[in-house]
């Protein structure tokens, strides 16, 4: 099985966040970058598939620019065999259509029996990207995947519900998978990996031009407001208990 | 002269011989001669050659293969013999002195040394021995120098005597559990062979020379020698051989990792990584178990055993040699009726090490075992064969967090704020370093917080460091290469940046790993310890009075660092130092060491309450600590132990207590402790 692993570098996760001076995007001068946890997810999922198969081959790839090759090297010392690095300085500006585009036209000539990718990302959180490549690419696509189970026919795969509910759906391959956090353990890289992603293929390839003004574009970046309320409850004990119940009745609505 | 020279010999001999026969009924003084056999015919010495062939023929074809597994081992990477003096005086007092092997254990010891003194003094009776079988006897009786020595020999022949008889009585009578379950027949008929060579010696003394009885003797004292050489590759004699050389080499420095060697390095994952230093010790292992003995997961109930380790290592080399690939850790083998899956050289074994250090200690013959232990892991841990969810979250937490703890690096950053802690810049003195522990566990924290009181009451200045990451020491230990090569290299960096020229800090695990490890990726600030801060100025320190305080050794500050006397000195200003049964060197691990704080639930018996009840059956009011760690592992062990739990304090915070309070609002209310500051 033919797997290709879409990954976004993202800010770690405890970076101080600072906002540009232009408000329309964050200050990258003192951050730090990961890989996306979800898409780490991904390509563990991608791994473990290849493991069970005994056969196979994991790409992995990353749109971006230069920074994002130590998130490539990365994937391939945790056993990715090969990576893609599509070359885009601009990836901010464009919306999630135009990013599904570039791996779009990265990932066809592949023709993989499976792209997986991670349900959303940790710094926008759109949660689209791998849903519009797979109509972009005409196949289908199952999105918060848990659990993956290869058939004669194609996958068997558990989607994550609300409230501890699983949908069980099937679906023939080729096919898009976005995974969920926490369905399987993550590994750890190891030194023999690291030597050995010296030796596996890079291959960095152009980001075809923007085609046309994107849908949305990003009016203001700024961290969230902290709003916090106080509200000083008084009386004797069971009146406050009671205020307290009729709170989290009507104003949190938790009860 | 001659004359007078010989009635000088005769006399001498008098005098020392009566101690030895003074019972002897009939004995006539001038009888007390060594006596040796005076002519061999054609026959006898063709046999004695065909015997001395035959002997050492049968020896290497032994010691042979043993000798070519060690020098087809790998070479060691960067080993080199210099600095000599330490070598020399190793050498010279683990081996001439066998100053380790009776300070452990005295008894057996001292009965060890004995059998080993004597047989340096038997060397040149021996020689002279199989030289009289030739005529070419060098050492005369008769003479002063000769009848001296043979007298000086036979003393130590009754030594010998005596001790191999103990040392029989303990192995197959009293039978220690150390020296394993399995009772060694061999050892048994090698100690009656050294209990013969004695007899037949001493025994020559009572027979005249020329006679029938004295070439008996002669010839059984020689088949006993001719039947000895042989016995000693093949068992654990073959430390005769081995030992003195396995001291002179061993590596320099206290479970010293060696750097890994090009890239195809990974640490010990099959025969071919096997290194010659390595393979010496296997062989020289002498099974005393001395290091199972003090080990504290061996004695809790844990599958590992360093004995075991070391054997199962020699049974490996035998059975494949130094060059194969067939892998070290038996559950990655492919196991068949041939290679039945044998626990002790297994993963679970090898993670199980608290890398505290008794066994490499303890042993008496310079096997290294938390290197080969650690090295073990480096090849299951580098190649990713070693799967542990608990391990794996440790590394994950390192490479992303950069702490042990997993957190994020903002509540190092909030505490340093709310403790108001100068950032470093470079006019301070010192940089005091967090660590994991003071940086994010609540009791390090406190720890922290006592210690930089005691600096700002000395008048100390010190800063902490903006940014910090783990030293890697649970990655070094758990033989994880990476995590820990990238920890060590950004924390220079961090130093460097920093300009930082003094560092203390209050856990040992990142004082040797910054001070020892890292020097494989450059030279880091200077780093103490805070309780060789403290002793430094204890003067200056209150006196404390009342309390009794039990100590306990770190295995990373005492083994480790050879730091005993400086927190017993910080102990003592805080109240009476009381010593746990095993103190010092022999102090018992509390079980956090070598990465294993930070993995799942135990097995066996916790190593934490073993300690722990040891140190709360000493009845003192106080377990006093330095190092964050034992802290840690002891805070829930002693409530497990004891109703009444003695109070569990660091040596900072012993010191800390009876400082004044900081602020002066609540120096007012709070009147200094009794007995406090003076």
């Amino acid at each position: 099985m033919k797997i290709v692993v879409a990954i976004k570098q993202v800010p770690e996760r405890d970076a101080p966040i600072h906002i540009a001076s232009d408000g329309k995007w964050i200050d990258e001068g003192d951050l730090n970058y990961t890989i996306n946890e979800p898409d780490a997810y991904a390509l563990e999922e991608a791994l473990q598939l290849k493991e069970k198969n005994g056969t196979g081959e994991v790409i992995v790839v990353c749109a971006g620019p230069e920074r994002v090759q130590s998130t490539l090297r990365e994937a391939l010392a945790k056993g990715a065999d090969r990576a893609i690095h599509i070359e885009a300085d601009d990836l901010g500006s464009r919306d999630t259509l135009g990013v599904a585009q570039v791996l779009a036209d990265a990932v066809k000539s592949e023709s993989p029996d499976l792209i997986l990718t991670g349900l959303q990302s940790d710094d926008l959180g759109l949660g689209q990207t791998g849903v519009v490549l797979a109509e972009l690419l005409g196949i289908p696509s199952a999105t918060i995947i848990m659990h993956v189970e290869p058939t004669a026919s194609g996958l068997k795969v558990n989607r994550e519900l609300e409230d501890g509910w699983f949908q069980h759906v099937e679906l023939p391959l080729p096919a898009l998978l976005t995974i969920q956090s926490g369905g399987n353990k993550l590994r750890y890289a190891t030194l023999m990996g690291i030597k050995k992603a010296k030796t596996k293929e890079l291959k960095t390839v152009p980001a075809a031009a923007a085609s046309g003004a994107p849908a949305i574009t990003l009016e203001r970046v700024y961290l969230p407001e902290k709003q916090k309320k106080t509200e000083m409850l008084t009386g004797s004990p069971a009146e406050i208990a009671a205020k307290i119940v009729e709170k989290l009745k009507f104003e949190v609505r938790v009860l | 002269m001659v004359a007078g020279a010989l009635q000088m010999t005769v006399e001498t001999r008098c005098f020392a011989g009566s101690i030895l026969f003074f019972q002897q009924p009939g004995f006539h003084p001038t009888r007390v001669l060594f006596a040796e056999p005076e002519h061999f015919s054609t026959l006898e010495s063709v046999l004695l050659v065909a015997a001395i062939l035959a002997s050492a023929a049968l020896f290497f074809w032994r010691f042979g293969p043993i000798l070519r597994n060690i020098l087809r081992s790998k070479k060691d990477a960067n080993f080199s013999l210099f600095p000599l003096g330490r070598r020399v005086w190793d050498f010279f007092w683990e081996v001439l002195c066998q100053g380790k092997v009776i300070r452990q254990r005295p008894l057996p010891g001292l009965a060890h040394a004995f059998v080993f003194w004597g047989f340096l003094a038997f060397a040149l009776v021996s020689v002279n021995h199989f030289a009289t079988g030739f005529g070419l006897g060098f050492l005369s009786p008769e003479r002063l120098l000769g009848g001296l020595y043979f007298l000086f020999a036979a003393v130590w022949a009754l030594l010998v005597a005596v001790s191999i008889a103990g040392l029989f009585v303990r192995r197959f009578f009293v039978r220690p559990i150390w020296l394993g379950k399995k009772v060694s027949y061999e050892s048994g008929f090698i100690a009656f062979l050294i209990f013969l060579l004695m007899a037949t010696y001493l025994a020559a003394y009572f027979v005249a020379p020329g006679s029938l009885q004295i070439k008996a003797l002669w010839w059984t004292h020689t088949l006993a020698l001719l039947i000895f050489l042989p016995l000693i590759p093949h068992t654990k004699h073959l430390h005769l051989v081995l030992s003195p050389l396995t001291v002179f080499l061993k590596r320099d420095g206290f479970s010293k990792i060696p750097p890994l060697a090009g890239d195809e390095d990974f640490g010990l994952v099959a025969g071919k990584d096997v290194t010659q230093l390595i393979s010496l010790q296997t062989y020289s292992c002498v099974e005393c178990g001395r290091c199972t003995e003090h080990c504290p997961a061996a004695t809790t109930g844990k599958v590992l055993n360093p004995k075991e380790i070391i054997l199962g290592l020699r049974t490996y080399l035998n059975e494949f040699g130094p060059a194969s690939d067939t892998p070290l850790l038996t559950e990655q083998r492919i196991a068949s009726p041939d290679n039945p899956p044998a626990k002790y050289l297994s993963m679970e074994a090898a993670f199980e090490c608290t890398t505290c250090g008794s066994c490499e200690y303890q042993c008496p013959v310079g096997i290294q075992h938390v290197p080969i232990i650690v090295g073990l892991r480096r090849g299951a841990t580098n190649t990713g064969a070693w799967e542990d969810d608990y391990g794996t979250k440790l590394f994950l937490a390192l490479e992303k967090n950069g702490n042990a703890l997993g957190l994020s690096a903002t509540e190092r950053d909030k505490f340093i704020q709310k403790q108001a802690f100068p950032i470093f810049d470079g006019t301070q003195e010192y940089c005091l370093w967090l660590g994991c522990m003071g940086g994010y566990d609540p009791k390090g924290r406190e720890i922290i917080a006592d210690f930089a009181r005691v600096m700002q009451h000395l008048g100390t200045s010190f800063g902490v460091l903006k940014k910090e990451k783990c030293t890697g020491d649970p990655a070094r230990r758990l033989g994880n290469d990476l995590v820990f090569q990238t920890l060590a290299e950004a924390g220079l960096k961090t130093f460097e940046t920093a300009k930082v020229q003094k560092i203390v800090a209050i856990c040992p695990h990142c004082v040797r790993t910054i001070a020892t490890d890292w020097r494989e990726f450059g030279i880091a600030p200077e780093i103490e310890h805070h309780s060789e801060f403290m002793a430094r100025h204890k003067d200056r320190l209150p006196k404390q009075q009342g309390e009794s305080i039990v100590y306990h050794d770190p295995c990373y500050l005492g083994r480790y660092q050879e730091i005993y006397d400086e927190p017993r000195a910080v102990v003592a200003q805080a109240g009476t130092l009381v010593e746990a049964p095993r103190s010092h060197e022999r102090s018992f691990c509390c079980g956090a060491g070598g990465g294993l704080a930070f993995l799942g639930e135990e097995k066996g018996e916790r190593v934490s309450h073993v300690r722990a009840r040891e140190l709360a059956d000493t009845g003192a009011q106080v377990v006093g600590t330095a190092c964050p760690f034992c802290n840690t592992m002891f805070r829930d062990a002693l409530t497990a132990v004891s109703d009444t739990p003695p109070q569990l304090l660091d040596i900072a915070q012993l010191t800390a207590r009876a400082l004044p309070a900081s602020q002066p609002q609540s120096s007012e209310s709070q009147p200094p402790v009794s007995g406090g500051v003076q």
